[in-house]
């Protein structure tokens, strides 16, 4: 029996971007009623790892036009220029909301909020809680949200598709995680923010729970995918585990180092002089995969690896600013970045692409939004500038939950008997699945070899060969899907049911990955091809759009929004 | 996963289906265990090569998002900031104490996500955002010195992981009780100085089953992953609660 | 434009509840040295308790006219009263250190517009306090002041 339950609006996901957009229209709609849904209790939502920081202007001496220019230039012009117009002018009132709301941000002696520098950013503009800034905005977000009784939270329900009726988004069919039951609930517009995906790779600094659930509901219900070649490739990541070592690490002063003591990134040279750690991300991490084919990385049984050295920072700056990185490199790998080294190599940390939205985080779906690292609303481009995307939580989070809203209130409620019985029909594909023993494929081996397929074909470096290896891999890879073998029968808090439909979930975005990579030949932000190592303006100044069909992806284009900002040559 | 070092280990874990047991059970698992593992690693191995229908909860195994909370020989513990060398001979694994048991390792947390509420545990203004504007700078922000900031950073660092719960004997005894880590997070709000709510949270904390509920074990902090230190914003809070309440009758009207 | 979805929107979600095994205590709690500190810190109530019974019974000796009270004040000498005196200022200090010690291990009490002093200089200004005041009372009680 599939329990059914009515709303205005229905948000997927617990983060920064779903709690934002859940206060958003329940503060401006008391009489509103906002299903707050996540497959987890919303202060697990993986927003909680962030470290370094949320970009946005607040000194004398930065401007809207270059924060504006940095993240243009960050995306090697692929980001769409009217959304990162909108993004720069509107951060600073999200970030100062947020601190209205209780969010611990590090402080000036003068009691104003301090800033410090990040890779890509031209000058002192990413405000921080030391470097947990992720963890304490979701859980002032989580708390603050806790005040308004008209957002209804679902914790711990598995959303397993988005329920469309005469071609409008209007609900969601959930597993109730504890009981095993199915939920209909239905709104007139649905938000996804649900986050990346960075489980479809061996090696990420995402947590377990980050596989792709939302953009794979969007996939399926016709929605296209966007820019999904770009994979962000965080430079420091620690050997073994992938844990992060935040970027604020290099941007209080730390170096990169490699085997022979050298700050091997100054002969780099992206014309930032003594700055040199603070390139964008994705050419630090390709110049750390050079020196280690150059022979000059360290290496211990997880294989090659460069350092972060913080130790002429001194203790008391490290314990000031960069507590949580001394605290997880002496539990994780058992160095004192006091006294050591901290080793790190490449590691990938989020998804630049994801379901196609525009400036008012609207997808092509009526009815569906999606906001946060779910979305491509092309803020990012080709390559994200860190510490802009827990911003865009909040900035994309709002400007969701605003329009959706807006959606609801002009619309009205669908048929509940058919959506109710789209709901059935999943109940049943989901009860199948249960415990399936029929099924030939181990769901953690198939996920190895999907993991593989990618970390091999789709690197920070990438070739036209293994490229198309791995979309031929993935392939077969979601074709075997189908048929996973299950072991547990039961209804409660089945685990391994919700690990066979997130790996369903993957699947289809790691073919959609790798087909999308494939076709793009030349080399733009993080999708680096040796074939073709230059930028192609004239043939692939687009956006990649994936659109689902049984035999794999068919790809589509979409024009970039230029017209403030020329595309150069991109030189730091 | 290249290793230097493996080595066999017997973890004996707590198994528990509503629909096929009456109670509890144990299963003894013998894996072969590689030396940088953490007890996490562990239990993960189990469920995708052993036994994949043993249920936990984990995501960010980095200790910060607070899921994975246990009883590790007794302790509570969080099992990916363990390490798995730290016990060379026996490891029992069993789902949070002083928690209703869901499934295996997974516990029933709805509770405290009740008590977690009732502190009124955001930023209460007597003002409207918009008519509080005079109280903030013209970049909308509130002033706060770094030395208003440290008295109650500590306090904000609770990743909600619940070890405090299974380890405070007065929860074992009166299940009511609100519990160190929501008084911790009120008492971070009534510290904060954008706050002023603390009136409303000190009625709430010299209500039943809250501060003067706890006795003093100090059990909270010692097993506190983040060094919130919830006893001392339990005692202070207490502190907090009397002296709102002597004010109040000094000073009937002017009291918060 | 259509108004609010329904009535019922509002209510918390129909959350379907699972039996559940009871809560467990945590495994041999009573062993770890801790909870034994624990432990002796709940048992000092008892000599708190003792203690109060022989307050009440110098007030029932008052009441009883000075012979009485001498009688009473007397015996407190008995050196079975010694040990339990002893025990009482051992239990005294005991429970004093583990509050004192436990209010403030690494946060401090707001003190208004005053900056944060260092944990040692404020554990040492409660200790001084504490040995002051305790001076005083037992110069005061023991009639060399007032």
């Amino acid at each position: 029996m599939v329990q059914s339950s009515r709303h205005d609006i229905v948000i997927v996901g617990g983060g920064a971007a779903g709690l934002r957009a859940a206060i958003q229209a329940a503060e401006a709609n008391p009489d509103a009623s906002v299903a707050l849904v996540s497959k987890v209790y919303p202060m697990r939502s993986h927003t909680v790892s962030a470290e370094g920081g949320a970009a946005a202007i607040a000194r004398e001496d930065d401007s809207l036009e270059l924060h504006g220019f940095d993240t243009v230039k960050g995306s090697d012009f692929l980001g769409d220029q009217d959304v990162i117009q909108y993004f720069v002018e509107d951060a600073p009132r999200e970030l100062a909301l947020l601190e209205n709301w209780g969010c611990p941000w590090s402080r000036n002696d003068d009691g104003s909020v301090s800033t410090r520098a990040f890779g890509g950013m031209t000058t002192k503009r990413t405000w921080y809680a030391t470097d947990k800034v992720g963890f304490h905005m979701l859980h002032s977000l989580f708390q603050h949200s806790m005040r308004f009784p008209n957002i209804v939270r679902y914790d711990e329900f598995f959303v397993t598709k988005l329920l469309v009726e005469d071609g409008v988004c209007q609900g969601v069919a959930a597993l109730e995680i504890r009981t095993g039951e199915f939920h209909a609930i239905l709104g007139r517009a649905v938000i996804l923010a649900t986050g990346g995906a960075g489980k479809i790779f061996p090696f990420t600094t995402n947590g377990t729970i980050k596989t792709g659930d939302g953009m794979a509901l969007a996939y399926r219900a016709g929605v296209p995918l966007k820019d999904m070649e770009f994979v962000q490739y965080h430079p420091t990541g620690l050997p073994g585990t992938g844990i992060l070592i935040t970027e604020a690490a290099r941007g209080e002063g730390g170096y990169l180092r490699n085997n022979k003591d050298e700050r091997f990134l100054v002969e780099y040279d992206y014309g930032v002089g003594d700055k040199a750690e603070l390139g964008p991300r994705d050419m630090v991490s390709r110049a750390i995969i050079q020196e280690f084919e150059a022979g000059r990385g360290f290496e211990n049984r997880y294989g090659n690896y460069c350092a972060v050295d913080l130790r002429h920072l001194g203790e008391e700056h490290i314990d000031a600013k960069l507590p949580f990185v001394r605290e997880l490199a002496r539990t994780y790998i058992g160095v004192d970045p006091v006294h050591e080294y901290i080793p790190i190599r490449p590691v990938v940390h989020y998804m630049m692409g994801g379901v196609d939205t525009d400036i008012t985080a609207a997808t092509p779906l009526p009815g569906l939004y999606a906001a946060g690292e779910v979305a491509c609303g092309s803020l990012n481009g080709a390559n994200r500038l860190g510490s802009n995307s827990l911003t865009e939580c909040l900035v994309f989070g709002a400007v969701a939950g605003r329009n959706a809203m807006d959606f609801a209130r002009g619309s009205a409620d669908g048929d509940q008997a058919r959506l109710v019985a789209q709901a059935e029909e999943e109940a049943a594909r989901v009860e199948a699945l249960r415990g399936n023993g029929k099924g030939s494929e181990q769901i953690s081996s198939l996920r190895v070899e999907m993991n593989s397929a990618l970390e091999a074909g789709c690197g920070v470096y990438r070739e036209q060969g293994t490229m198309a290896v791995a979309a031929d891999a993935t392939r077969s890879i979601r074709q075997r899907a189908a048929d996973l073998h299950l072991k547990d029968t039961s209804k409660v808090f089945n685990t391994e049911v919700i690990s066979a439909l997130e790996l369903l979930n993957m699947v289809e975005l790691a073919e959609a990955l790798a087909v999308s990579a494939l076709h793009r030949k030349e080399s733009r932000g993080a999708h680096t091809c040796r074939d073709y190592p230059t930028r192609d303006d004239q043939n692939f100044l687009y956006h990649t759009l994936a659109h689902r069909t049984e035999d794999g992806p068919r790809l589509d284009r979409k024009d970039v929004n230029l017209g403030h900002w020329e595309p150069q040559e991109r030189k730091y | 996963m290249m290793a230097e070092e493996a080595r066999t280990l017997t973890i004996e874990i707590t198994r528990f289906d509503p629909d096929r047991d009456e109670v509890p059970k144990t299963q003894e698992y013998e894996i072969q265990v590689q030396d940088d593992w953490k007890v996490l690693d562990a239990i993960n191995y189990i469920k995708d090569e052993v036994d994949p229908s043993l249920s936990h909860r984990w995501s960010c195994r980095m200790a910060v998002c607070g899921s994975c909370g246990m009883m590790l020989n007794g302790e509570p513990k969080l099992t990916c900031k363990t390490a798995l060398s730290d016990y060379d001979s026996k490891l029992k694994i069993e789902p949070l104490a002083n928690f209703p048991i869901v499934r295996d390792l997974v516990v029933d947390m709805d509770g405290f996500m009740e008590k977690f509420r009732k502190v009124k545990p955001w930023i209460v203004r007597a003002k409207e955002r918009a008519e509080d504007m005079e109280n903030l700078s013209e970049k909308g922000t509130f002033s706060q010195s770094p030395a208003q900031l440290a008295s109650f950073k500590q306090f904000s660092m609770c990743i909600n992981c619940l070890l405090c719960y299974a380890a405070c004997p007065v929860i074992a005894n009166e299940p009511e009780f609100i519990g160190p880590a929501a008084i911790a997070l009120g008492h971070r709000y009534n510290l904060d100085t954008r706050d002023e709510g603390d009136g409303q949270r000190n009625a709430i904390f010299r209500g039943e089953g809250t501060v003067f509920s706890c006795s003093f074990a100090n059990e909270c902090s010692e097993v506190c992953p983040k060094n919130v230190d919830p006893a001392a914003a339990v005692n202070q809070a207490k502190l907090g609660a009397v002296v709102d309440w002597a004010k109040g009758l000094i000073l009937p009207r002017g009291g918060a | 434009m259509a108004g609010a979805a329904h009535p019922e929107a509002m209510a918390p979600p129909k959350k379907g509840a699972t039996r559940t095994a009871p809560p467990r205590m945590p495994g041999s709690w009573w062993g770890a040295p801790r909870i034994r500190t624990y432990l002796l810190f709940g048992a000092t109530g008892i000599i708190y308790l003792l203690a109060g019974t022989v307050v009440l019974r110098l007030v029932w000796a008052l009441g009883n006219g000075p012979d009485a009270w001498d009688y009473a004040l007397g015996s407190l000498s008995h050196p079975l009263y010694l040990i339990f005196h002893a025990l009482t200022f051992v239990s005294l200090i005991f429970v004093g250190v583990r509050a004192f010690g436990t209010m403030m291990p690494k946060m401090q009490p707001r003190n208004g517009p005053f900056p944060p002093l260092p944990a040692a200089a404020v554990r040492g200004l409660i200790y001084s306090v504490w040995a002051l005041l305790t001076l005083l009372l037992s110069l005061v009680l023991s009639g060399k002041i007032f």
